[in-house]
């Protein structure tokens, strides 16, 4: 019993930590643009295809990373700047449909470019495995924990340490106050947008190494998972996402470990959103 | 490289439907229609379909056509879309005037046409959709593949039977394959004396069976049965590998494409599955359909694939003996007695479900080899009243 509980957990927490890669970008959009970025599971898709493609052209897992990521940098500064600043003044359904379609699209285009079958993604990982008593971490499981817990660290320094990090929490907050500080809120905006593209471009290559599948539609579940766990969290508010990732990632876990429950894995995320919403709408660490 | 091959079907679609526009040729031909998913999430399975059914129209023709008719294949994409596949029913129908159809799709878009082409008197053989409703829609449906109720019986037997399983955990994916597949293994495995652990069902798409595998850890269990397609089927294996469990593994035709190997990689090393292609077979005629399909493709020939052959050529063999006729064409195939088809040979067909042996095969050394043959007509026979 234990041992098989011990083991769920780390089940729940490798998801967990890929649902935060994923769903940290989200947030961070949200929190300085008001704007629900649909569109970022495609850039997490863009993430799979790029580390592959580099990976498969130098073999280096940590080039492939750098590609990885700087694809989806690319690709969120240029929605950013071709679709989200021109549509900043109209009603946020403008911006909510526009974020759709262009997620539509680029999941065909995708398909169009890469085919509809699935790319296998094979990394030989020099991990160990972990096994202390009941407890076994897999290589893969240390991977995606080791280098999510990297990346979080990261963003948390760079937001707490660095005067970027203070410009970004300023204009999540007040934005107007911000400007009239003198802050270049345009570049505050960008800065953001190329963070958490990068980090779900980072979890885009995560997810095809640890399911050996790059795919045109592997965005749809970090699509609207990550809407359900950032308002969990309380939308705009990173530390929020970082937690409801995990809570969702062992809550799903451990109802399929201990409990034979007739609804499929997803449902947790959404009866959580819709509890979120009844009983407290700032989420669990936002703020009213 | 890989992205010119990836290139090409796209290059090929207008192509194909540049050639489907044609107007009639002069000479006569024989109409045969086809239709697959050949875009969306089951096209590696459309494009397997096509290719084969493409070669065994190239063999026909080949060979003199029949009576001296040259065989066209009037080909169409469903998208795997009913409402797609509704208007190829009767465009074939109406505008093609075909003889007679192969599905070379799944079973919505299957189960959606035989109606149709039942009302209009057509003859159709469905490659391998297994929906039990797909044959009840007329006389003069044939399918080549096996109900679930047969695969999963037969995965038992080669469970229990000759795997010597006792204890076995089995993984349902939840859809009517998995659903019925996996109930008539456990019913089977049950009767042969073996100790079911668990039936755990998981929705189509699901990557991580992390949670499902867990819970098999460190119960003595000899055998997963698990219903599943080369996605899941892929993280199933993977999973199990990487949690160390080394309980033997068995799934059924779900996984029986290059695609399963690509994923899974070594972990798929010693799985066995139920299908009706084995690789294997030293008839001559399955050899150099692989051979052909290899060269064709350049990469290994499948189970869909080689069902949508078999599909064209008993259909051109109703074709042979009765000509054009449709209720000729229909007697044919219902009297029809050991046929050769490269799925195995085909005892006779009952109100339209096939009876032929099950191929057990296992992977080994990265391919699919032949494991075993269940011929218990106690399991092959196609349970229909």
């Amino acid at each position: 019993m234990t041992a098989t509980l011990v083991q769920q957990l780390i089940n729940g927490l490798t998801v967990g930590s890929l649902y935060a890669l994923m769903a940290l970008g989200l947030t961070m959009v949200y929190g300085v643009l008001r704007v629900l970025h649909i569109a970022h599971a495609a850039v997490f898709t863009l993430g799979g295809y790029g580390g592959l493609a580099v990976y498969q052209a130098t073999g280096s897992f940590w080039l492939a990373l750098a590609g990885a990521m700087l694809a989806a940098v690319a690709a969120g500064l240029a929605m950013e700047r071709w679709v989200y600043w021109p549509l900043l003044g109209k009603p946020p359904i403008a911006t909510l449909i526009a974020s759709i379609g262009l997620f539509i699209g680029l999941e065909e285009l995708y398909r169009i470019v890469a085919g509809p079958e699935p790319y296998a993604f094979a990394v030989p990982l020099r991990l160990p495995e972990i096994r202390r008593g009941p407890l076994l971490v897999t290589p893969p499981q240390l991977l995606v924990m080791a280098l999510t817990a990297g990346l979080l660290i990261a963003l948390w320094l760079m937001l707490t340490r660095t005067a970027l990090g203070l410009a970004l929490r300023a204009a999540s907050q007040d934005q107007e106050m911000a400007a009239a500080c003198g802050m270049r809120v345009r570049g505050v905006v960008m800065a953001n947008f190329a963070i958490g593209s990068a980090l779900a471009g980072a979890a885009g290559m995560l997810v095809g190494i640890y399911y050996n599948s790059v795919s045109p539609t592997m965005g749809d579940v970090a699509g609207y998972k990550g809407l359900a766990i950032i308002v969990l969290g309380g939308l705009g508010s990173i530390p929020g996402t970082v937690l409801g990732a995990l809570v969702i990632g062992l809550v799903e876990t451990l109802v399929i470990g201990f409990v034979e429950f007739p609804l499929p894995r997803d449902a947790w995320a959404f009866l959580a959103m819709i509890a979120v919403f009844l009983a407290r709408p700032q989420g669990l660490l936002g703020v009213k | 490289m890989t992205f010119l091959r990836l290139a090409l079907p796209l290059v090929m679609l207008p192509m194909l439907l540049a050639l489907g526009a044609l107007p009639a040729r002069a000479q006569p031909t024989i109409k045969i229609g086809f239709f697959a998913p050949l875009t969306g999430f089951a096209a590696a399975d459309g494009a397997s379909t096509k290719h084969s059914a493409e070669i065994a129209v190239e063999e026909l023709n080949a060979a003199g056509g029949i009576k001296g008719k040259k065989v066209e294949l009037v080909v169409y994409d469903d998208r795997h879309d009913s409402k797609e596949a509704v208007a190829i029913a009767n465009k074939l129908i109406e505008k093609d005037q075909v003889v007679g159809v192969v599905s070379g799709s799944y079973s919505m878009p299957s189960r959606v046409t035989a109606p149709i082409f039942a009302k209009a008197g057509l003859p159709m053989v469905v490659s391998y959709a297994v929906h039990p409703d797909v044959t009840k829609a007329g006389p003069c449906v044939f399918r080549n593949g096996y109900l679930g109720q047969v695969e999963g019986s037969a995965a038992a037997e080669s469970a229990v039977k000759l795997q010597k399983a006792r204890k076995i955990a089995v993984l349902t994916v939840d859809n009517d394959f998995g659903r019925v597949t996996g109930a008539a293994f456990i019913e089977r495995a049950k009767k042969l004396g073996a100790e079911i652990h668990s039936d755990q069902v998981y929705k189509l798409g699901e990557k991580e069976f992390g949670p499902y595998l867990t819970k098999l850890q460190g119960q003595g269990i000899d055998l997963i049965f698990h219903t599943s397609y080369y996605n899941e089927g892929a993280q199933i294996v993977r999973k199990a590998k990487e949690l160390g469990i080394t309980a033997k593994q068995e799934a059924t035709e779900g996984i029986d494409s290059a695609i399963f190997l690509q994923l899974a990689g070594a972990a798929a090393e010693g799985v066995t599955f139920t299908t009706n292609l084995n690789r294997d077979d030293p008839r001559p005629e399955v050899q150099s359909f692989l051979k052909k399909y290899q060269a064709k493709t350049g990469s290994p020939a499948d189970m869909v694939g080689a069902s949508a052959y078999d599909a064209v050529k008993i259909l051109a063999r109703g074709i042979e003996q009765a000509g054009t006729d449709a209720k000729g064409i229909c007697a044919t195939l219902t009297n029809l007695r050991d046929y050769p088809a490269i799925t195995g040979k085909i005892s006779r067909f009952v109100k339209g479900e096939v009876t032929k042996p099950v191929q057990i095969q296992i992977i080994r050394d990265g391919k699919v080899r032949s494991f075993a043959i269940i011929d218990n007509p106690e399991v092959i026979t196609p349970p229909v009243q």
